[in-house]
C-alpha cells in the first residue's frame, strides 16, 4: 500500500511556549480511513490544520500526494477538502449556489445537484444553510469539500451534536466516500464511530501519539496486556435499543 | 479564463447575490439619506433668498412713484404694499426683514425747490442682515434721486456690474453634505459590520481552506461594496435633480471621481476596523468612534465658519472634510479637479494611511 500521506516530527509550539503538537509522525495509506482520537486539547485539531497548510508548522515535514505542505501550501489545497470543525458559509446563499462557488475557487467543474443527491440533500438544493437542521448542515460541509475531486478529505468532529440516525447517516455517507477510492481522515470522539469507520486509529494525548493501529488490533493488545471490562459487556448496546426503537430514518 | 480571474468573478457573483438579497440592509442604507435629502429639500424649498420689504406710501408724487418703481426693479427685494401698522406687526414677527415708509411730502415741490424729507425704515435687530442690506440699497437708490432732482454732478460713484450667479439654495448645499455621510456610513459601518460578521461566523476561515488567498474575497467585496455605493449615490443625485431642484454647477465627472475616491478612502476605514476587529462588539465603538466626530464636525450639515480656529484647524484635516469641501466646490462653485489640490493631496494622504494601517491591524481570525 502505497502512503497518500507522511507526517514526519510535526511540531507546533506556540509562542506564549505552549507545546500543542510534540514531533509526531505517521502515515497514511491512499484509500483508507484513518482515525484521530483524543482528549480535548490533544493537538488533533493543530495537528489536521498543520498537515491543511491552515496553520503555520514549527518544525518537522508534512508531504501529502508528494507535496510538502510547508513549501506549497495552496497546491496542497487544491487537492484536499477541508471540513471544519464549526463550519460557517456566507448567508443569503442557496446551497447550490454555494457549491459552483467553492467549485470556481477550485477551477473544477460540478454538477451541483448531483453532488448534493451524494450528499442526500438533492430536495434542499434551494434552501440557505441556515434552514438546514444540524445533521444536514454536516452532510452540506462534506459536500463542500468534494467539489474538487479531492485525494484526501479531512473531517473534523463531523458528527459532534448529532442525534444518532444523523450520525448513522454520515457513516455511510463516509464509507460511501471511502468506496470511491478517496482517502478520509477524521477526528472523533466516539469510539464506536471509530471502530465502525476506521481502518486504523491514531491516538494521541498530550501533543503526541500514543498508539497506532487497526482498532482491532488495538483491542487484540489490550486483551494481551491482561485487561478485563469492568462489566460485562451486553450483546447490545443502548445504542442499538435507541436505533431499533426510533428507526434509522433521518428525522431532518 | 485564468484561474485568479475566476475565483474573483465567483467571489464577486457571490458578494452580489449576498448583498441583494439582504432586502432590509438596502433599505435601511437608502431610507436615513433619502429622509435628510426630503427634510432638507423641503425646508428649503419655496423660501427664497429675497429680502421681504414692506412698504408703506404716503406720498402720490412723482418722485415717490420714481422711487417704488425703482424699488421693485431690484431682484433681491419682495416688496409688500401695506399699511404702517400691519408692517409693524410681521416686522415683530419676523416675517419682514425691512419696513419702509415714504412720507407724504417726499418729493414735493415747494416755490422751485425740494421740500426736505425722509424715508423712514426700520429692520428687525435680531436679524439685521438682510434688513441692513436692504437699507443701504434704499439709501443708494434715495441720493441717486437727490442726485438727479438737485442736478448736481457725481463726482464720487460706484460702478458694479451683475455677474451670474448659480441661484444657489441651502439645498444646493446640504446635498453633497448628505452624499458624504453616505458614503461614509456605507463604507465605515456597512463593510466593518459586513465582512467582521463573515469573520466571527468562520465563513472567512472556510474560504481559507481553498486555494484562494482570502485577500481575492476583500477585492471582491471592496468591489460590490463601490458599485453599490455609487448606485446610492446616482439615486440621491438624481432625486435631489429632479425633485428639490438641485444645481450641479461643475462636471460630473470630477463630482464622480471624488465620490470614487471618497468611497475607496472609508472602504479602506471599514476593511482596517473589521480586520482588527474580532466580532462585531468591537466595531460598534471603534466605528463610531471614528465616524461620530466626522459627522459632526466636517461641515457637512452647516459651515465650519463658526469654529474656534483650534477646531477649524483640526477638522480642516479630516477626511469627510476633505470630501464634502471638494464635492461642493464642483457641485456649487463649478470647479474643476485641478483647483481644489488641497482636498485632493489630503484625500490621498488619507487613502495611503487607511490602506497602510488596514494592512498592519488586518487579522484573518
Amino acid at each position: 500500500m502505497s502512503a497518500i500521506l507522511e507526517v514526519v516530527n510535526l511540531t507546533k509550539t506556540y509562542d506564549n511556549n505552549v507545546h500543542a503538537v510534540k514531533g509526531i509522525s505517521f502515515s497514511v495509506n491512499k484509500g483508507e480511513v484513518f482515525g484521530i482520537l483524543g482528549p480535548n486539547g490533544a493537538g488533533k485539531t493543530t495537528t489536521l490544520e498543520m498537515i491543511e497548510g491552515l496553520r503555520p508548522i514549527t518544525s518537522g515535514d508534512v508531504i501529502l500526494d508528494g507535496i510538502k505542505t510547508a513549501e506549497q501550501p495552496y497546491l496542497v489545497k487544491q487537492r484536499i477538502g477541508i471540513q471544519l470543525q464549526s463550519s460557517a458559509f456566507f448567508q443569503n446563499l442557496k446551497l447550490t449556489e454555494l457549491l459552483e462557488m467553492f467549485a470556481d475557487l477550485y477551477g473544477s467543474t460540478i454538477n451541483s445537484l448531483d453532488l448534493l443527491a451524494d450528499v442526500g440533500l438533492k430536495d434542499k438544493a434551494h434552501f440557505l444553510v441556515k434552514n438546514l437542521s444540524g445533521g444536514q448542515k454536516q452532510r452540506f460541509s462534506i459536500a463542500t469539500t468534494l467539489v474538487n475531486h479531492p485525494v484526501i478529505v479531512f473531517l473534523d468532529e463531523p458528527t459532534t451534536g448529532l442525534d444518532p440516525q444523523a450520525r448513522r447517516n454520515l457513516w455511510d455517507l463516509i464509507n460511501q466516500i471511502k468506496s470511491r477510492g478517496t482517502t478520509v481522515i477524521i477526528t472523533t470522539h466516539y469510539m464506536e464511530e471509530a471502530k465502525f469507520l476506521c481502518d486504523r486509529v491514531a491516538i494521541m494525548d498530550d501533543g503526541k501519539i500514543v498508539a497506532l493501529d487497526s482498532p482491532d488490533q488495538l483491542i487484540r493488545q489490550l486483551l494481551g496486556r491482561g485487561f478485563k471490562a469492568h462489566t460485562e459487556v451486553p450483546p447490545a448496546t443502548l445504542d442499538d435499543v435507541f436505533i431499533d426503537l426510533t428507526g434509522k430514518t433521518l428525522r431532518d | 479564463m485564468n484561474q485568479n480571474t475566476r475565483s474573483l468573478l465567483a467571489l464577486t457573483k457571490a458578494s452580489l447575490k449576498m448583498y441583494y438579497r439582504n432586502k432590509g440592509a438596502i433599505v435601511f442604507s437608502l431610507l436615513i439619506p433619502i429622509a435628510l435629502l426630503s427634510i432638507f429639500g423641503f425646508l428649503s424649498r419655496g423660501r427664497g433668498t429675497s429680502i421681504q420689504i414692506g412698504l408703506t406710501n404716503h406720498s402720490t408724487g412723482e418722485v415717490s412713484k420714481q422711487f417704488v418703481e425703482k424699488l421693485k426693479g431690484v431682484k433681491a427685494f419682495n416688496i409688500k404694499d401695506i399699511t404702517e401698522e400691519e408692517a409693524a406687526s410681521e416686522l415683530g414677527k419676523g416675517n419682514l426683514d425691512l419696513q419702509v415708509i415714504v412720507p407724504e411730502n417726499f418729493g414735493a415741490m415747494e416755490s422751485d425747490k425740494l421740500v426736505a424729507s425722509t424715508i423712514q425704515t426700520r429692520f428687525n435687530k435680531a436679524k439685521p442682515q438682510s434688513g441692513q442690506i436692504a437699507n443701504l440699497a434704499i439709501v443708494e437708490i434715495v441720493s441717486n434721486l437727490d442726485r438727479q432732482l438737485t442736478h448736481s454732478p457725481s463726482t464720487l460713484d460706484v460702478k458694479s456690474e451683475g455677474v451670474t450667479t448659480n441661484n444657489l439654495g441651502y439645498f444646493d448645499f446640504i446635498l453633497p453634505g448628505i452624499l458624504s455621510m453616505t458614503i461614509m456610513q456605507l463604507g465605515i459601518f456597512g463593510v466593518a459590520f459586513g465582512f467582521v460578521a463573515m469573520k466571527s461566523s468562520g465563513a472567512l476561515r472556510r474560504l481559507q481552506a481553498t486555494p484562494v488567498h482570502p485577500i481575492y474575497f476583500v477585492f471582491a467585496q471592496a468591489f460590490v461594496r463601490m458599485l453599490i455605493t455609487l448606485a446610492n449615490a446616482l439615486i440621491l443625485v438624481t432625486l435631489g435633480t429632479y425633485f428639490f431642484g438641485f444645481h450641479m454647477v461643475g462636471s460630473y465627472f470630477s463630482f464622480a471621481f471624488v465620490c470614487i475616491v471618497a468611497i475607496l478612502i472609508f472602504l479602506g476605514f471599514g476593511f482596517a476596523i473589521a480586520g482588527w476587529a474580532k466580532d462585531e462588539t468591537q466595531v460598534a465603538p471603534v466605528a463610531n468612534l471614528i465616524q461620530l466626530p466626522m459627522l459632526l464636525l466636517s461641515g457637512i450639515f452647516f459651515p465650519r465658519d463658526g469654529f474656534p480656529t483650534w477646531l477649524k484647524t483640526i477638522t480642516d484635516y479630516f477626511p469627510l472634510t476633505y470630501v464634502s469641501h471638494s464635492l461642493r466646490k464642483i457641485a456649487n462653485e463649478g470647479m474643476s479637479l485641478v483647483q481644489l489640490p488641497v482636498d485632493l493631496i489630503g484625500m490621498s494622504v488619507w487613502l495611503v494611511i487607511v490602506y497602510v494601517v488596514a494592512v498592519r491591524v488586518f487579522k484573518w481570525e
